[in-house]
C-alpha cells in the first residue's frame, strides 16, 4: 500500500470534518476522492501531509508513519495545491527550479527534470514569463509542474482543475494519466464527477467527512438500484402520458420538468426501444432523445439523498 | 541547500517592488525632504542686519555715550544695525515706506518709534533697554567710587561669553542631526517588511505557498533561516546605501566613529527585520493587517524618538523614561546620537545592550511561534 489511513478523526470545535475516515491507496492507481465542497477532501489531504493536527487515527505512507519530519517519505511526494502556490517574483522556469531544488540537490539532474516538467505541462513558450502574465489555465499548469518536477512516486492533486478552461482541463487530465502510466501513484480530489469518472481507477465518495462508498466506477454504479436513464426533449407530454409511461415494464420513475421527460429504469434493463415505440404510437412531438447509464452523481444521490453539486 | 534557497530568496526579495520601495526608496525620499526642509530652517536662522534711523537733534548730538554705543553696534560684519541719521520727518517717511524697522528719538528719554511689533523691533528695544541699564549701573558705581571711573567703564564694556557649545567628540554641534538619526532608525525598522514576508512564507496556516514549502523534505526552520539571511543581507546593504547617501550626498555628519556607525546600523537592520518577523508571526490575520502593524509600530516608535518633533525625545525621556528604553527606534537613534556627541561610549553601549536584548527576544518569540510543526487549521 502507498497510503493507509485508519479511523482518521478531525474536529474543528463542534464540527466534525473527518469522521473515522479509513481508506488505502494501492501502488500504481489513480485514486479519486469525490465529494461536494466542504465534504472533507482537502482536510483529509492536509492531514495525510502532516500539515494539520488530527484528533485520532493513523496515517502511513510507503508503510511508514507519516510525521512532519518524515523527510524520506516527503522526498517521494508531490503536491499540487487547490490554490496556485508559486512565487510571483520568479519566472516559470525559476519557480519550477526552486521547488524541484528542495527535493533534488544535483544541479544537472535538476535542470533535466525542470526541462522535462516544462515540456510535460507544455509551458516551453512561457519559460521566462512571470506568473502574473499567465492565464488561469497556464497558471494551473505551472502549479502542477512545481509539484511534479522532482518525479515523485506519489502525487496528490487537490482540485487542480478549478476555474480552468476546458482546453487546459483536458490537457491536465491527459497529463495526469500520463504520469500514472509512467509509474506514479495518484490521489486526485475533485467535486467534478465527470473528471473523476474519466481518469480514476478507484474512487472513494466522501460526504461530511465520512467515506460513503469506495470502489471502481463500475462497482460504485453496481451498488445502486438504478439502471438506464432516458431523457426526451418535448413540450407535448400530458399527465395521461406520464401515467401510461409509468405502467411500462421495468420503469422505476418518470418525471417531466421544464420540457424534459426523464425516465429511469431498473438496473440491468433497457427500455429505449419501449419508450421510442410509445412516443411513436402516441404521436408525441420531440426534439432530442438520449439514453445514459447511471453516473456517479446518481450513486451519490441514491446514497445520500442529495446531488453532488449541492 | 543553503545556496539554493538563499539565491532564490535574494531574487524574490529584490524583485518585490513594494517592499523595496518601503525599505529603501521611501527613506531616501524622506531624507531628501528632510534635508530640503532643514536647510530652509538654517537659512531662516541667519541674522539680517536691522535698518533703523536716529532723529538728528541737539540732544542726540549731546549724548555722546549713546552715539558711541550706536557706532559700536553698527560697524563691522557682525553689526546689529544699519543706521541712517535723519530729520524727524524723514525718519517717519522711511518708516512709513518700510525702509526701516523703527527710529530712535533722543529726547529727555530715549524713545523708539515702530510701526509694528516683531523680532527686529524687539532687538532695537532690547538694545536701548540694555544701554539704559548699563548707563544707570555705571552712574551708580561711579558715584560710589569716582576714583576708578576708567576701569569701571572698561569692565562694563568688556562682555565675555563664558559658555561655548562643543561636543565631547570634537564634532561640530548640529541641532537637526537627531531628525536624520531617527530617520535611519525608522528605515532600519522598515526592514520589518522583509521579516514579515519571511514569516508569512513559512507558515502553512497563512499561505498556500508556505504549505507547499512545509511539505518539502527540508526542515521548516532551516528554510526560514536561509531565507532570513537573504532578507538581512538585502536590508543591511540598503541601510548602508542610505547611510552613504546621507553622508556623501546630503552631507549629514555622523562624527568620527564610522565603524561604530556602520555596526550600529547593521544591528538596527537585524533588529528591524526580526521585529517584522515577530509581528507577522503574532498577528494571525490578513497581510494588510500585518503591514499596518509594522507601519504603525515603526511610525509610532519614530515619532517618540523625535523624528517629527525633536523635543518629543526629551519629553519622553523626562516624563516616561521607561518608554525610551523599550522603544527600539529610540535606542537606535540615541545610539547614533551618542556616537556623535559623547566622548564616552557608556551611553552608546547601554543603548546597544537594550537593542540587543530586544533583538534576542524578537528572535526567541518568532522561534517559539514558528517551531509549530502542525496546525490546528489551515
Amino acid at each position: 500500500m502507498v497510503i493507509k489511513v485508519k479511523n482518521l478523526v478531525k474536529r474543528y470545535s463542534e464540527l466534525i470534518a473527518l469522521d473515522h475516515l479509513s481508506f488505502s491507496v494501492r501502488k500504481g492507481e489513480i485514486f479519486g476522492l469525490l465529494g461536494p465542497n466542504g465534504s472533507g477532501k482537502t482536510t483529509a489531504i492536509n492531514c495525510i501531509l502532516s500539515l494539520l493536527k488530527y484528533d485520532k487515527g493513523e496515517i502511513e505512507i510507503f508503510d511508514k508513519p507519516m510525521t512532519p519530519e518524515a523527510y524520506d517519505i516527503k522526498r517521494n511526494i508531490g503536491i499540487v495545491m487547490q490554490n496556485v502556490a508559486v512565487y510571483n517574483e520568479l519566472s516559470v522556469y525559476e519557480n519550477i527550479d526552486y521547488f524541484c531544488g528542495l527535493y533534488v540537490k544535483d544541479k544537472n539532474l535538476r535542470k533535466k527534470l525542470v526541462d522535462e516538467a516544462i515540456e510535460f505541462v507544455d509551458l516551453n513558450d512561457y519559460r521566462k514569463f512571470y506568473p502574473n502574465k499567465l492565464s488561469g489555465g497556464l497558471l494551473r499548469r505551472l502549479n502542477i509542474a512545481c509539484g511534479i518536477a522532482h518525479k515523485p512516486e506519489l502525487i496528490i492533486l487537490d482540485e487542480p482543475t478549478v476555474a480552468v478552461d476546458p482546453q487546459s482541463r483536458n490537457k491536465i487530465l491527459e497529463g495526469i494519466k500520463e504520469l500514472n502510466k509512467k509509474g506514479a501513484t495518484i490521489i486526485y480530489t475533485s467535486h467534478y464527477m465527470e473528471e473523476v469518472e474519466q481518469i480514476c481507477s478507484r474512487i472513494m465518495i466522501i460526504d461530511k467527512g465520512r467515506a460513503i462508498a469506495t470502489g471502481t466506477k463500475e462497482e460504485l454504479k453496481a451498488m445502486i438500484t438504478l439502471g438506464e436513464k432516458i431523457t426526451v426533449e418535448s413540450y407535448d407530454i400530458s399527465e395521461e402520458h406520464l401515467i401510461r409511461l409509468k405502467n411500462l415494464p421495468n420503469i422505476v420513475s418518470v418525471e417531466y420538468k421544464e420540457q424534459l421527460l426523464e425516465i429511469k429504469s431498473s438496473k440491468g434493463k433497457n427500455n429505449l426501444e419501449n419508450v421510442l415505440e410509445f412516443i411513436k404510437r402516441e404521436n408525441i412531438q420531440f426534439g432530442k432523445i438520449y439514453s445514459e447509464l447511471p453516473t456517479l452523481n446518481d450513486v451519490f444521490l441514491e446514497i445520500t439523498g442529495k446531488e453532488l453539486r449541492d | 541547500m543553503f545556496a539554493h534557497i538563499f539565491n532564490y530568496r535574494l531574487k524574490c526579495l529584490l524583485r518585490d517592488k513594494i517592499t523595496i520601495f518601503w525599505t529603501i526608496a521611501f527613506p531616501l525620499i524622506l531624507a531628501i525632504f528632510f534635508k530640503l526642509a532643514f536647510s530652509n530652517i538654517g537659512n531662516q536662522e541667519v541674522f539680517k542686519v536691522i535698518d533703523i534711523a536716529v532723529v538728528e537733534n541737539s540732544q542726540y548730538q549731546e549724548d555722546q555715550n549713546f552715539r558711541l554705543a550706536l557706532d559700536e553696534v553698527s560697524k563691522g560684519d557682525s553689526r546689529l544695525f544699519n543706521i541712517t541719521v535723519a530729520t524727524a520727518e524723514e525718519a517717519k517717511k522711511l518708516l512709513d515706506e518700510n525702509l526701516i524697522k523703527g527710529y530712535i528719538i533722543v529726547d529727555n528719554q530715549i524713545k523708539l518709534v515702530v510701526k509694528e511689533s516683531g523680532l527686529s523691533q524687539n532687538i532695537i528695544k532690547s538694545f536701548i533697554d540694555n544701554y539704559l541699564q548699563t548707563v544707570s549701573a555705571a552712574s551708580t558705581i561711579i558715584q560710589n567710587d569716582p576714583s576708578n571711573q576708567q576701569e569701571i567703564l572698561k569692565s562694563l564694556a568688556d562682555r565675555k561669553n563664558y559658555i561655548k557649545e562643543v561636543t565631547g567628540t570634537g564634532a561640530k554641534p548640529n541641532s537637526i542631526l537627531n531628525y536624520f538619526y531617527s530617520l535611519i532608525a525608522m528605515a532600519c525598522f522598515y526592514g520589518g517588511f522583509f521579516g514579515m514576508r519571511e514569516t508569512t512564507d513559512i507558515q502553512a496556516n497563512i499561505s498556500t505557498l508556505a504549505a507547499r514549502i512545509n511539505v518539502a523534505p527540508v526542515h521548516k526552520l532551516k528554510t526560514f533561516l536561509y531565507s532570513l539571511c537573504a532578507a538581512l543581507l538585502i536590508h543591511s546593504v540598503e541601510m548602508l546605501a542610505l547611510l552613504g547617501f546621507m553622508h556623501y550626498v546630503l552631507k549629514i555628519e555622523f562624527g568620527y566613529r564610522a565603524g561604530f556607525v556602520v555596526l550600529t546600523t547593521i544591528i538596527g537592520s537585524i533588529a528591524g527585520v526580526l521585529m517584522g518577523a515577530l509581528i507577522s508571526a503574532t498577528v494571525k490575520k490578513s497581510e494588510g493587517l500585518k503591514v499596518a502593524a509594522v507601519l504603525t509600530i515603526s511610525m509610532l516608535g519614530s515619532f517618540l524618538a523625535g523624528m517629527m518633533f525633536q523635543d518629543m525625545k526629551y519629553i519622553i525621556a523626562q516624563n516616561v523614561p521607561i518608554l525610551s528604553y523599550i522603544n527600539p527606534i529610540n535606542l537606535l537613534t540615541d545610539a547614533l546620537y551618542s556616537l556623535y556627541y559623547y566622548d564616552n561610549l557608556s551611553r552608546y553601549f547601554l543603548n546597544m545592550v537594550f537593542l540587543s536584548v530586544f533583538t534576542i527576544l524578537a528572535t526567541f518569540g518568532t522561534y517559539l511561534i514558528l517551531r509549530r510543526r502542525k496546525y490546528a487549521s489551515l
